[in-house]
């Protein structure tokens, strides 16, 4: 029982990483991606419906966190707080901005919330680097390898987003939105494999991260393996499926190799928690999957969003 | 007041747990109204249903997206400034709220946004299916939180091991009567605030003469049948919490001795000011009450005479009573919540030892930066609201664009084929 929570926990948060990682990535990329307002139409309506399936696995895995690893949570948030204040700031302005794009029409109200959704978004992929590089290293520390860390996964974010921007955000006409986050993808992977060196290296450093030596080489490994393939003439291509195994590596390193504070689960709680859920399971994929289906493509006419 | 990061705590935590109900209380309210108004243009085939459909609906959104971000900020803010509350009560406490953010809030964000892409990419029922996952789960996710807020005032269905609570009994902590009853109270309150609004857009544009599609006078009907009935089982799962407020859980002594919890409720300070707080909380609540329960039969009166299509006198004022629920939502929840003060979990954990050790400086940023930033965005929801109904379903969010209007894309987009 114990195994299946911690498993549980661990999918929804590498869940969060691979499927959010995409429309925060996009939040990200959109100042470049996108060269006037028709343009981050397009992008705001490839990132609107999606996100509303993607942030859920994030507030499920912090219920988890707190009914089922309560001493865990405790531990983090001790040693996290003002990151993980941070990271529910930008996680509001973000959501706030998508919310309201469409609200009003007007050219300068789109530019504040598309401003707040870019600003939100690298808000939170800067607040998830230095979540993940504060477990790793168990406890935030002023360190070369907490700055290459966070650097590393920002990277993997942006590649993500670019990944994601080049099969979403083509439309009927020109897809120049499109053929950019495509580049992108190369460069990115590059930049991203540059930081992950950079943080191995400086891993040896004082105020590197306390690991379990096996587990994290094969991931690090593994990651360097998909960065490396995604920087080729193929990378365009293959980054739909390398840039989501790229985000899921911070996010198993933390589960698999992190030190940290473990209790076993209460056996009631344990039971009450999986009687409820595993009726719920199925209803929850077919509605993720159903929902990523039908948004495959932005949609051509206004809609709620954008 | 700064050297201390409790008062900043709680304060935060009511005006985010305030602002949160506000707009919860008009998704249940609005939620069974849209269902049923769908499930009627579906049956019939009917545009015009349809069209209210959309106009309650984006309503309905735009008051939703603010109650999400609310709810995101308080689950997150009880992890982050309530640790010595994980810290104890964890496995109890905080078990259905992990439910609550996997069975209820996870399916019901996917099918809203179903629902809201679905309208020309599936069929009539597939979209009334969404819609109806969406009601069901808005519903299961107030209950699974008032269980967890039921817990804090009446703690059930646990054994103190080390310091910390361990779960014997979760039909106990599901069947607590704290819970019960705050839902019945909840849910049916939710439905006064939801008829309120629908009377006040519909005797706006009744007022107007705005009412082709038959939205408004269906509107104003229903809000004159649920004021009939709801202040009924309002005050009938309201009053037996009284009784509650004043007795000690089953739970008590499994943590402080009577004498402990005697000297720990002697010594709490700030009592006069909580308790000023309260009363009005409760006044306010009692009085806004009574006038729902006497607006019920004038409007039932006014009904078979058509007062409800003509009558100045009557309209104009009901465009102002949305306030009435609203007020006393937010008055008995503050009355219920400093009733438990100097407590967070009744005789178990006082609110002094719940709190995360924040620094000060750490304390009010946080409050300020979240008060300031939820002060923007709940003005923000509200004026978005009162403008959209008064537009009228040709301007709302959902409504539907029509090809050739100005700004509609060029007919027909050539479709896009991917595999």
């Amino acid at each position: 029982m114990d195994l299946l929570s911690s498993a549980l926990l661990a999918l929804l948060l590498v869940g969060y990483l691979v499927l959010a990682g995409a429309d925060v990535g996009l939040g990200m990329l959109m100042p470049h991606v996108a060269r006037g307002p028709a343009e981050r139409r397009r992008v705001v309506a490839a990132i609107a419906p999606y996100f509303l399936a993607t942030e859920v696995w994030l507030v499920a895995a912090a219920g988890v966190l707190a009914g089922l690893f309560p001493v865990l949570e405790h531990h983090a948030v001790a040693e996290l707080w003002p990151v993980l204040a941070a990271l529910l700031a930008g996680w509001l302005v973000r959501d706030a901005g998508l919310w309201l794009r469409a609200r009003v029409d007007g050219a300068r109200w789109r530019l504040v919330c598309d401003g707040a959704v870019v600003a939100g978004s690298w808000t939170l992929a800067a607040s998830w680097g230095l979540t993940v590089a504060g477990l790793l290293t168990d406890g935030l520390v002023a360190s070369p390898f907490t700055v290459l860390c966070a650097a590393a996964v920002m990277a993997l974010f942006a590649l993500r987003g670019s990944a994601f921007g080049a099969e979403r955000t083509v439309g009927a006409e020109e897809a120049a939105c499109a053929d950019v986050a495509a580049r992108g993808t190369r460069t990115l992977s590059r930049a991203a494999l540059g930081a992950v060196a950079l943080a191995v290296a400086s891993a040896a450093l004082p105020g590197g991260p306390v690991l379990a030596p096996v587990p994290a080489l094969v991931l690090v490994a593994a990651l360097a393996g998909v960065l490396a393939a995604t920087s080729g003439l193929t990378g365009p291509m293959l980054s739909r499926h390398t840039s989501a195994a790229a985000i899921a590596v911070p996010g198993l390193l933390v589960a698999l190799a992190a030190p940290l504070p473990s209790a076993p689960v209460p056996s009631t709680t344990a039971v009450f928690v999986w009687v409820f859920l595993i009726p719920v399971i199925p209803v929850m994929f077919a509605g993720q999957v159903w929902l990523y289906r039908i948004t495959r493509r932005p949609a051509a006419s206004p809609t709620f969003f954008a | 007041m700064f050297e201390d990061p409790l008062p900043l705590a709680r304060l935060q935590f009511a005006l985010t747990a305030a602002t949160h109900y506000v707009f919860v209380a008009l998704t249940l309210g609005l939620a069974p109204y849209v269902l049923v108004t769908q499930l009627a243009a579906t049956l019939r085939g009917d545009r015009s249903r349809m069209t209210a459909v959309r106009f309650w609906g984006g309503l309905y959104l735009v008051n939703y997206g603010t109650g999400v971000l609310s709810g995101l900020v308080m689950e997150l803010q009880l992890a982050l400034n309530w640790s010595g509350l994980q810290g104890m009560f964890g496995y109890t406490f905080a078990a259905p709220l992990a439910l609550e953010t996997m069975t209820a809030f996870f399916v019901e964000s996917t099918f809203l946004g179903l629902w809201i892409f679905g309208w020309d990419r599936m069929g009539r029922w597939a979209h009334l299916f969404c819609f109806t996952v969406v009601t069901a789960t808005a519903y299961a996710s107030a209950w699974w939180v008032l269980v967890a807020n039921g817990f804090l005032r009446n703690p059930v269905g646990f054994e103190v091991v080390d310091g910390a609570a361990r779960l014997t009994d979760p039909v106990a902590l599901m069947a607590n009567p704290a819970a019960l009853l705050a839902f019945g109270h909840v849910v049916t309150g939710s439905l006064l605030v939801g008829a309120l609004v629908i009377a006040a857009a519909s005797a706006h544009h009744i007022l107007r003469r705005e009412d082709e599609h038959g939205i408004f006078r269906r509107g104003v009907r229903y809000a004159a049948l649920v004021l009939c009935i709801a202040p009924v089982p309002v005050a009938a799962f309201g009053g037996p919490q009284f009784e509650l407020f004043g007795s000690a859980p089953p739970t008590s002594g499994l943590t402080y001795t009577a004498a402990e919890i005697a000297a720990v409720e002697s010594a709490s300070g700030g009592g006069a000011l909580l308790g000023a707080a309260g009363t009005a909380g409760e006044l306010t609540m009692v009085l806004s009450w009574t006038l729902m329960f006497l607006l019920g039969p004038v409007l039932l009166l006014a009904w078979p005479l058509g007062g409800l299509d003509r009558w100045r006198w009557l309209l104009a004022p009901l465009v102002l009573t949305p306030s009435l629920p609203y007020l006393a939502s937010v008055g008995g929840w503050v009355f219920r919540e400093t009733n438990r003060q100097p407590w967070t979990v009744v005789h178990h954990l006082t609110t002094a030892d719940a709190v995360t050790p924040l620094s000060p400086g750490a304390a009010a940023v946080s409050f300020g930066g979240f008060t300031l930033a939820f002060a923007v965005l709940a003005t923000v929801t509200c004026w978005l609201l009162v403008r959209y109904a008064r537009r009228g379903p040709g301007g709302g969010p959902l409504a539907e664009h029509r090809s050739g209007g100005p700004g509609a894309p060029p007919e027909p987009t050539a479709p896009v084929h991917t595999f």
